[in-house]
């Protein structure tokens, strides 16, 4: 037992370590898309999103499109279902009882990105 | 009473509870890609883990009694010392599994799951939490060699803000189970664990210890002391081979004052005053060769379950004892010899040469007044390691007796091995370990 937890011991400092290097080494600026190039939707348009055959969200004037990622979302759909077409930041920030996603999280939304919230 | 196994086992279904919860709650997309699956895993070690903690906090309160179902405090220790160890093995690789998982999004996303900004403070209590752990655990498996006693356990008080700071990373981020559960089996495991950190530093103090005066200092060999001890006011109750732990007050000592270390009674219950062996072992028990008559003490216990029926030999018995392990022997015969009870009992006393042959005088006349008794006496510097041969000629009947062994971790390795050798199953052998480190 004592070698099993001094192993681990190491083990963990080395894969935080590890981490760490590999992060300070690769401190490329990540190539996100703004959203300038993809459509930009009205108000009226996304607000037709609001089901989970279709669940359109607004996150700092980006639209997302998560129908496909809410059957992987952690939660019973109905939690994400009561956003769909909707302003959604706060929700996002706070999933209802003050605490933030993940870093994790806030890097899968990327994948879901649709366009831009339309200035009037 | 419970067999000492099953109350083992039901501590580790318990921490079972919350893991059982926890999967209650998994759904497929916990094992959609190799990402969520590691992530599930992290979140399930994390549980488990903090779960073992808890129940390691709960297990250290030394409630007077409460060894007894666990088959006496060291093996209760065992089952602590486990908990501990498994939980630190599963909480380091909590985070490491939810970094890993996280890294399918990029080693900026890894590296932000491990080290969010500072307004985190569900993970970064969860750091603190596991650093200390690190720290007062450090000692107890020798990462850094092996550390004194006082120094050991002041580190490990640690463990008190380990386990407050890991409850605030769980109750934080909260949702770990399902609904109510979360805060009902959080709570209840935290009252657990806090319940028993405040018996051990508040009320054991007041109400668990019992003074004593050091009445008579006898010196049974050159580097033990045999304290006498009456009560100021409550006698300690207790059986034969049960130890305490004692702290001297005496101003005058050169170490330890006020420092409580274990020691087996080596008195009879029916006395009116305690008698504990010390060896010079440390700087604590070194210095307690020079306590003064009349000082004060603190007796607390009694602790232990090592003979099956302290009054009395239901079955025949077979003693092994090497040194200062010849303690609970010499109270159980002195026990027995005061009720005028029969001892169908072999005692090996086991000791390096005739210096160091401790109470020999007095172990002879008590085997020659119990009727059965035998004393059988074995210098490691003429015969060696004490042999099957040994063993089985001083006591040819062995496979039929109860075997009782008390001694230093060789030794006592050494005869289980012999006695299961000649086949005597592992429930009749019964041991009582003197390190609890």
């Amino acid at each position: 037992m004592k070698k099993l937890t001094y192993t681990l011991f190491v083990a963990f400092w080395a894969v935080v370590l590890t981490v760490a290097g590999l992060y300070a080494m690769d401190h490329k600026e990540a190539a996100k898309s703004n959203g300038d190039e993809l459509p930009a939707y009205t108000w009226e348009e996304i607000a037709k999103h609001d089901s989970l055959d279709s669940c359109w969200k607004v996150i700092d004037g980006k639209v997302y499109d998560f129908t496909d990622y809410i059957p992987d979302h952690p939660t019973p759909p109905s939690v994400m279902e009561r956003w769909c077409g909707k302003e959604s930041s706060e929700a996002m920030r706070t999933k209802g009882y003050g605490r933030d996603h993940s870093p994790a999280a806030w890097a899968m939304i990327d994948d879901y990105l649709v366009g831009t919230v339309a200035k009037d | 009473m419970i067999r000492a196994r099953t109350a083992r086992l039901l501590v580790w279904l318990l921490a079972l509870v919350p893991v059982l919860l926890l999967l209650l709650g998994f759904g497929a997309s916990d094992l959609a890609s190799p990402a969520a699956a590691l992530n599930a895993l992290g979140r399930l070690t994390g549980v488990a883990g903090l779960a073992l903690l808890l129940l390691a906090a709960a297990l250290s309160a030394r409630v007077p009694g409460f060894d007894q179902p666990f088959g006496g405090l060291t093996k209760l220790w065992h089952t602590h010392h486990l908990l501990g160890a498994w939980s630190l093995v599963l909480l380091l690789l909590h985070p490491v599994l939810l970094a890993m998982a996280a890294g399918a999004h990029g080693i900026d996303v890894a590296f932000a799951t491990l080290f969010p900004p500072l307004s985190d403070i569900a993970t970064w209590s969860g750091w603190v939490a596991l650093i200390l752990m690190m720290v007062f655990l450090a000692p107890s498996f020798h990462f850094f060699g092996r550390p004194d006693y006082e120094r050991w356990k002041f580190i490990h008080r640690l463990a008190g803000p380990a386990v407050i700071l890991a409850l605030v990373h769980t109750f934080y981020f909260s949702r770990t189970m399902p609904g109510w559960a979360d805060v009902a089996v959080w709570s209840a495991f935290a009252a657990l664990a806090v319940g028993a950190v405040t018996w051990r530093f508040v009320f054991s103090r007041r109400i668990g210890r019992l003074n004593y005066r050091v009445k008579a200092v006898n010196e049974p060999a050159n580097n033990v002391v045999e304290l006498v001890l009456e009560p100021k006011k409550r006698l300690l109750n207790y059986q034969a081979g049960n130890f305490v732990y004692m702290a001297p007050f005496d101003r005058k000592l050169d170490d330890g004052y006020g420092e409580e270390h274990p020691y087996t009674l080596s008195s009879s219950p029916d006395e009116d005053t305690l008698r504990m062996a010390v060896k010079d072992l440390g700087d604590a028990s070194r210095a307690i060769q020079g306590i003064r008559v009349g000082s004060k003490v603190t007796v607390e216990g009694p602790y232990g379950r090592f003979f099956k029926s302290p009054d009395q030999i239901q079955t025949p018995e077979l003693w092994v004892a090497g040194g200062i392990g010849i303690t609970p022997f010499l109270a159980r015969m002195r026990h027995l010899t005061g009720r005028g009870e029969k001892a169908d009992a072999h005692l090996i006393f086991c000791v390096q040469d005739e210096a160091r042959a401790l109470f020999l005088d007095e172990l002879q006349s008590l085997a020659d007044a119990l009727p059965g008794c035998h004393l059988h006496m074995h210098y490691f510097y003429q015969e060696g390691p004490v042999s099957q041969e040994y063993l089985e000629t001083a006591c040819p009947d062995l496979t039929e007796r109860e075997i009782y062994i008390c001694g230093p971790t060789p030794l006592n390795h050494l005869i289980q091995r012999h006695a299961r050798a000649a086949g005597v199953p592992l429930s009749r052998i019964h041991t009582e370990e003197f390190e609890l480190l």
